[in-house]
């Protein structure tokens, strides 16, 4: 985290790709009453777009420059993944930070209810930042990176990214999002079991 | 008559790996007790590296087995007991030899040195003549104080299995004494790989592996 923080390339590429990506669309649609439905989506496509390039370089970095060998050798395969984990949840709050206020300044207000968003928020961060913490480890071990890394999260994050637009539209109505809050909810409790596993198994198996 | 069980024992029976369909070694047969120092030498490509990673656990052999024992018998994670030293990288350029140091005594859990930090840290690191450099980022050391600092890292909390691929690469002529004192001090807690390329060093060891012969 220490290097990473200190390194800055990855967290000012994610906040940078955050700003643009909602600037942009800001600047598309300006003067526009955007529909429901778009305003949902677009939220979730500025975070995601915003987190993609810092946690495709984590482990890709860590197998670059060796150190990822180091960690194998010294620590528990949990122990890595839980640590990475926590610096991309770190970055995930940093990113909501500058982007959500933007998004709510230049795309469309932030309304509805409010204990529906921040449940959304921290419920679809942890699955967010979970997949994508397993799929760039995954990513890293193999020699077609940029093209694996789309074609391993677009499975794993699509129904996610469906549930999230799906109770964000409803806390934007003000209605009930409890269907969809249910649905995350249980993929959350698969990626907190299944992901250090899968990760276990993906970190120890030497070629 | 009384027979003694060495502490340490690390043993490779039928050891092979193969690349795609080229086999860099096959059938390699290995009985290391503590107190050996085993040399591996060979050209560019003969596989010491390799061999160096199959011990560490970072390659799974393509046949035949690596078994590290304690006492007779053998340990279910070797990695726990090993101090590797890489070639090359394996470093962070973003953070200081006595960060590294620190870094590395937590994931290992060594908590007799963390309780006696920072004074644990940099008389280790004082060992290497790292201790002017202690708190500089690994970006502005040279290419032998990088390996001196490889060469801390691995043996923090003195691991009895002791795996050095090419230490003595880029060192000057301390360096390279340095490495002769690690030497001596590991033969009396353990076993020492070490890989090179340098014919000068091959009289640091007991035993010598040609790669490639």
């Amino acid at each position: 985290m220490l290097q990473e923080w200190r390194l800055r390339q990855g967290i000012v590429a994610s906040l940078l790709m955050g700003i643009v990506t909602v600037v942009g669309v800001g600047f598309a649609t300006l003067g526009e009453v955007l529909e429901v439905g778009l305003q949902a989506g677009l939220f979730w496509i500025a975070l995601l777009f915003g987190l993609f390039p810092a946690l495709a370089r984590g482990f890709i970095t860590e197998e670059e420059t060796g150190t990822a060998d180091l960690l194998r050798v010294g620590a528990r395969p949990a122990a890595v993944f839980w640590g990475k984990w926590f610096f991309h949840a770190t970055l995930y709050c940093l990113l909501s930070l500058t982007v959500v206020p933007l998004y709510a300044l230049m795309i469309a207000p932030l309304q509805g209810d409010w204990l529906g968003w921040l449940l959304l928020w921290a419920l679809g961060g942890f699955c967010l930042v979970s997949v994508l913490t397993l799929c760039g480890a995954l990513v890293a071990r193999t020699a077609v990176r940029g093209a694996l890394l789309a074609v391993l999260t677009f499975p794993l994050l699509l129904p996610l990214l469906l549930l999230l637009i799906a109770g964000t539209k409803a806390a934007l109505q003000a209605q009930s999002l409890w269907g969809a809050l249910q649905g995350i909810l249980g993929y959350a409790l698969m990626m907190s079991a299944g992901a250090a596993w899968v990760f276990d198994r993906i970190w120890r198996d030497t070629m | 008559m009384v027979i003694l069980t060495p502490m340490w024992e690390l043993r490779c029976e039928s050891l092979g790996k193969r690349f795609g369909e080229r086999w860099v070694f096959r059938g390699l047969n290995l009985n290391l007790k503590q107190g050996t120092v085993l040399m591996v030498q060979g050209a560019n490509g003969s596989g010491k590296t390799t061999l160096i990673r199959l011990m560490a656990g970072l390659l799974a052999p393509t046949e035949g087995h690596i078994q590290l024992l304690q006492k007779g018998q053998p340990v279910s994670d070797r990695t726990r007991w090993l101090g590797w030293c890489a070639t090359d990288g394996a470093l962070y350029r973003e953070l200081t030899a006595y960060e590294h140091l620190h870094w590395w005594a937590t994931v290992r859990g060594l908590t007799q040195l963390l309780s006696a930090i920072p004074e644990s840290l940099l008389a280790h690191l004082e060992r290497f003549e790292l201790a002017d450099w202690a708190h500089e980022r690994v970006r502005t050391y040279s290419a032998g104080m990088r390996q001196r600092l490889r060469m801390a890292i691995a043996t923090l909390g003195a691991p009895p299995l002791l795996l050095l691929d090419e230490p003595d690469a880029g060192l000057d002529a301390a360096g390279l004494k340095l490495i002769e004192q690690v030497l001596y001090e590991q033969r009396a807690r353990g076993i020492v790989v070490f890989a090179t390329n340098r014919a000068e060093s091959e009289h640091w060891g007991d035993l010598c592996l040609a790669m490639g012969a």
